[in-house]
């Protein structure tokens, strides 16, 4: 073989070398190749060894290279002096950010000092930011962005399974014969997911792809069958389905017997509207008996009022879940996560899945996917949830200690109580009962729901907010200090993806200015209050020592860490990694080497019982439904060329122009009823806020009659201003992709 | 069958093979001239100096060059249409971000196209769209499904009509005033390098293949037909395939390195 070099001369080499590093955007964590080119990003493709993506990369994956070059890139730090932001040298910015953290909980107790972070953290980030706040300033007050997108996916996994993590993997999506999507936009959330399920399908075209949604999506275009429910359904037909696997005798008695427990939780539990904290479940005995006397409130033709699910669509599903010859596959994400009830939804799914043993073993998976590139646990896993510790929770006297000597800190340094979860944080803020706040790699000012109230309690009031941004947004508008950050390849870091992939980045192009990853910023403000013992990480090698002293945390093989070195060597390594061999499917003593034999087919160890938990959860109704004030449903979600609040991708010229505003999707009949014509901008009414929006009609999705649909990525058109601040009281996620409002015209007769 | 018909049918087939094997010779013929021919005169030099720029679909592509099985890009002795939009050098770079990046859509969709993305419809086969008067470009990863992950158009378009075909009615309803406007500078990205060929090797060596071949590994549908950029068409498709004589230049592989004395290969750095 002629060498591939050999035809050029020596001076023609490309110049363009390739690194490897997982994308920035949404929760996949596909795999990518960065073209650098004079230590600049010039180009991305996808990377062909990755597990993940096998190559693919979606639009926002191909320009993300271009998020790091925006114009307005904040390069300085800034300092609010009169009301206006002026730059000042880094180090005098983070003095004051040390000032200002000591002087506030000196004068109003631990307590009056928070940090909020994100899901787009490394897991560095996340691990500092507990460290310093729960160990060095002893403080619970730790959040971050898993909580308004994740929480009841983990709260759902902690019940059913008693462990935090995905059970399967993407892996599952080549094996299953059934897909069941359940309200998620496949689509245009997880691009390459779908495009690794359609790829499934075109090889075996027996493969059937359901798309279980409020509205047409694009997802429901190119799956086989589209089934269209009104939001907030899922659980009722999850536990319809149940019914039927169970009438029908399709439950697979011998898994049951072998590995289930039947439990009861608290129930009425309310919208947790002002709640101040997380409900505690109570979990009590129940039988087989019960829970088949439980499904008979969940009969599909009861189930069919409620739902707008056709019964006889209840009972195919069922039989498909029923089917004993086929490998079926749950999809869901963030819509069935942001519900009132959204951890009780996320165990009725389970349930379907362990009533017919079709769980922890390849291609049979429930999976819920994640939207940001540290969401699933990476972030959770480090302890920077007010609950958490980077192993296990601060309630329980053992984890405490445990992180206590890691740290070398008295235990009793530890809060046993936890601090505020999200969005009491922010209304703890608007008490005045938090006086100093730092947000980073995230914008709780457009992403939090009725925006309008958490925006008031942000610029009124006597406190000192921080903001860490690579870009100006709405949470910059807020601060009193901006910090410059360096982000994605500008600092080196690990993300985590949904499917407990741990993927290692090294800093391959210079920051801008004095832009400072979120690591080293905390290093900076840790040492400025005097604890440099605790933070003595070095400057080149801070990374692997952080990701040394974090798997102390993990050293069991329930969760077992790789090291950094595997991480540098390969496309990603799924936890629990054990004997340099990753964990596919957990439970299953095949694949997981934390489960034991003597247990069965599986171990379902998370529980004390070795057995996973199916849960009699009822369906309650919603916080908000439509009324004649009110009369149309609004749902929110993410669209393909955007991501988040579109802070980076607003700034790439290709994903502008393809989807430069937010708008609002009615259906045609009532478009056609209200005298709305496309294009038309029309004002949206919530009991919380309004919003002028352009409509669309017939446009990218379809929703059905009294359905409404808009994109929540715009900061010039917040359609949080609309949505509802209720929770979830066991995950304290937000209901915050759904709510009532009514459509009015601007011009001449105004709407319903 | 009567024995007439088969005489018939027998003389008939080998007329054909005759005509065949004439016009693989023309083929070939025209493709190695238009090759080697100087550029005319007056022509700026180019950053991709391949073969000289052909004012046409050259002869051979019309015989050889099929999109699917049985369907030509041009039915032969069908008058050739008018292109309205040929591409260019310059419009091939303006729909990539950089070398390399999946080309943005440049026209209008119908809405029920943009929710399913029926793009396979015309860009599976090619061939001569009346409805954006232009040789409608094929892809070369036609088992792709879904199209829009990865290709974006833009949102002003949505709005423009589909052009009727009287072109004075067209043309300004996307190139007139006010047509499609552009946001402000949001970025500094200067242009990357383009990938070219070297120039000791033209017209004297198979050219290397100077691009990455990933979601490209058919190279006729880039590379021949009346849809190519004229001054990256083959001057000979009908001999398909390529890489029997262009290798791609390093930019898909590693160097060669040998085993190192631990036994261990030595893949040299991640790329």
């Amino acid at each position: 073989m002629v060498p591939a070099g050999a035809l050029q001369p020596p001076d023609r080499q490309p110049a363009v070398t390739w690194k490897k590093a997982p994308c920035r955007l949404c929760g996949v964590g596909c795999g990518l190749l960065i073209g650098l080119e004079n230590g600049r990003a010039v180009a991305v493709k996808g990377d062909p060894d990755s597990p993940v993506s096998k190559g693919l990369a979606c639009a926002k994956g191909y320009y993300s290279v271009q998020a790091l070059y925006g114009a307005d890139r904040i390069k300085r730090a800034m300092v609010r002096q009169g009301g206006k932001l002026t730059e000042v040298p880094l180090s005098k910015a983070l003095d004051l950010v040390a000032a200002r953290l000591q002087e506030t909980g000196q004068k109003h107790g631990k307590d009056s000092v928070a940090i909020y972070g994100s899901a787009q953290w490394t897991v560095p980030d996340a691990y500092l930011a507990a460290k310093l706040f729960k160990g060095a300033l002893g403080t619970n007050n730790v959040e971050t962005s898993s909580r308004l997108y994740a929480a009841s996916a983990m709260a759902g996994l902690q019940s059913s399974f008693g462990l935090d993590g995905a059970i399967g993997c993407y892996d599952d999506i080549d094996q299953a014969d059934v897909f069941v999507l359940w309200d998620i936009n496949l689509a245009e959330t997880d691009p390459v997911l779908f495009s690794r399920m359609l790829e499934r399908r075109r090889v075996d075209p027996a493969v059937r792809i359901i798309d279980l949604a409020p509205r047409l999506s694009r997802t429901s275009y190119a799956a086989d069958h589209s089934l269209l429910h009104v939001p907030h359904a899922a659980l009722a037909i999850a536990n319809a389905i149940c019914n039927e696997i169970v009438t029908r005798k399709w439950a697979h008695r011998s898994f049951i017997a072998d590995h289930i427990a039947f439990k009861r939780g608290k129930t009425g539990i309310g919208t947790g509207v002002d709640a101040d904290g997380l409900l505690v479940d109570e979990p009590t005995a129940a039988t087989w008996d019960d829970y088949v006397r439980f499904l008979a409130a969940s009969d599909p033709d009861q189930v069919q009022q409620i739902s707008g699910l056709a019964a006889a669509s209840i009972r195919w599903l069922a039989s498909l879940y029923g089917d004993p010859l086929r490998k079926v596959m749950s999809i869901w994400g963030r819509n069935v996560n942001q519900d009132v009830r959204g951890t009780w939804t996320n165990n009725a799914i389970y349930n379907i899945h362990l009533l017919v043993g079709k769980v922890a073993s390849p291609g049979n998976s429930p999976f819920c996917t994640t939207g940001q590139p540290s969401g699933g646990c990476a972030v959770h896993d480090a302890g920077s949830l007010t609950d958490t510790l980077a192993s296990g929770t601060v309630q329980n006297q053992g984890d405490r200690q445990h992180a206590a000597d890691v740290w070398g800190i008295p235990a009793e340094k530890i809060d046993p109580r936890p601090g505020a979860p999200l969005l009491s944080m922010f209304r703890r803020l608007e008490r005045g009962d938090i006086r100093f706040l730092w947000i980073l790699a995230t914008d709780p000012m457009l992403s939090l729901p009725n925006l309008d109230r958490y925006r008031r309690a942000a610029t009124k009031g006597d406190h000192f907010i921080v903001v860490s941004e690579a870009y100006p947004t709405p949470a910059t508008e807020v601060a009193d200090v901006v910090l410059p950050a360096a982000i994605w390849l500008e600092r080196e870091g690990i993300y985590g993806n949904a499917e407990r992939r741990l993927q290692h980045f090294d800093a391959i192009v210079a920051p801008p200015g004095d832009a400072l990853g979120d690591t080293w910023q905390l290093i900076e403000v840790a040492r400025r209050l005097g604890f440099e013992k605790l933070f003595p990480y070095e400057s080149k090698a801070a990374v692997e020592q952080i990701w040394e002293e974090y798997g102390r945390f993990h050293a069991d093989p329930r969760s077992q860490l790789p090291t950094i070195a595997d991480l540098r060597a390969q496309r990603g390594v799924m936890w629990p990694y054990v004997g340099a061999r990753e964990t596919r499917w957990r439970y299953n003593p095949r694949h997981d080497p934390a489960a034991e034999a003597t247990h069965g087919d599986y171990d379902f160890y998370g529980h004390p019982d070795h057995r996973a938990w199916i849960w009699l959860r009822p369906y309650e109704p919603a916080a908000e439904t439509p009324d004649e004030a009110y009369p149309f449903w609004l749902t929110t979600g993410a669209v393909l060329e955007q991501w988040g609040g579109g802070a980076m991708t607003q700034r790439i010229p290709t994903l502008h122009h393809a989807l430069p505003h937010a708008y609002v999707e009615i259906n045609d009949e009532d478009a056609a009823n209200l005298g709305i014509r496309n294009h038309e901008t029309v004002r949206l009414v919530s009991r919380r806020g309004s919003l002028e929006i352009e409509a669309r009609i017939n446009y990218r999705s379809q929703p059905p009659r009294g359905q409404l649909f808009a994109p929540c990525f715009d900061e010039n058109h917040p359609v949080q201003r609309l949505t509802l601040d209720a929770c979830c009281p066991i995950s304290g996620q937000p209901d915050a992709s759904k709510c009532a409002v009514r459509v009015e015209r601007l011009t001449g007769r105004s709407g319903p | 069958m009567t024995a007439s018909s088969r005489n018939l049918s027998g003389a008939l087939l080998g007329l054909f093979l005759i005509a065949s094997a004439v016009v693989a010779v023309i083929a070939l013929r025209v493709g190695v001239k238009r090759a080697l021919a100087p550029p005319p005169p007056g022509t700026a030099p180019l950053s991709i100096p391949l073969v000289t720029a052909p004012a046409e679909p050259i002869q051979a592509e019309e015989q050889v060059f099929r999109t699917a099985p049985g369907v030509l890009a041009i039915p032969p002795n069908e008058p050739r249409e008018r292109q309205a939009h040929p591409r260019t050098v310059k419009t091939y770079r303006f729909i990539r971000a950089f070398p390399g990046a999946p080309p943005r859509i440049p026209h209008a969709l119908r809405p029920d196209e943009f929710r399913t993305a029926a793009c396979r419809t015309c860009h599976q086969r090619g061939g001569y769209s009346l409805r954006f008067a232009a040789y409608v470009p094929v892809t070369p990863h036609p088992e792709r499904g879904i199209c829009l992950q990865c290709h974006l158009g833009e949102d002003s378009l949505m709005a423009v009509p589909v052009p009727a075909m009287d072109p004075n009615l067209r043309c300004p309803q996307c190139h007139g005033s006010g047509g499609v406007p552009r946001a402000a500078a949001t970025l500094t990205w200067p242009t990357s390098v383009w990938p070219t060929i070297p120039s000791t090797t033209e017209g004297e060596f198979p050219p290397p293949i100077p691009h990455s071949l990933q979601f490209r590994e058919n190279c006729l549908t880039c590379h021949s037909g009346p849809s190519a950029v004229a001054q990256i068409r083959t001057s000979h498709p009908e001999r398909a395939d390529c890489r029997t004589c262009h290798l791609t230049a390093g930019t898909d592989t590693l160097p060669f390195v040998r085993p190192t004395a631990s036994g261990v290969l030595q893949t040299g750095s991640v790329p």
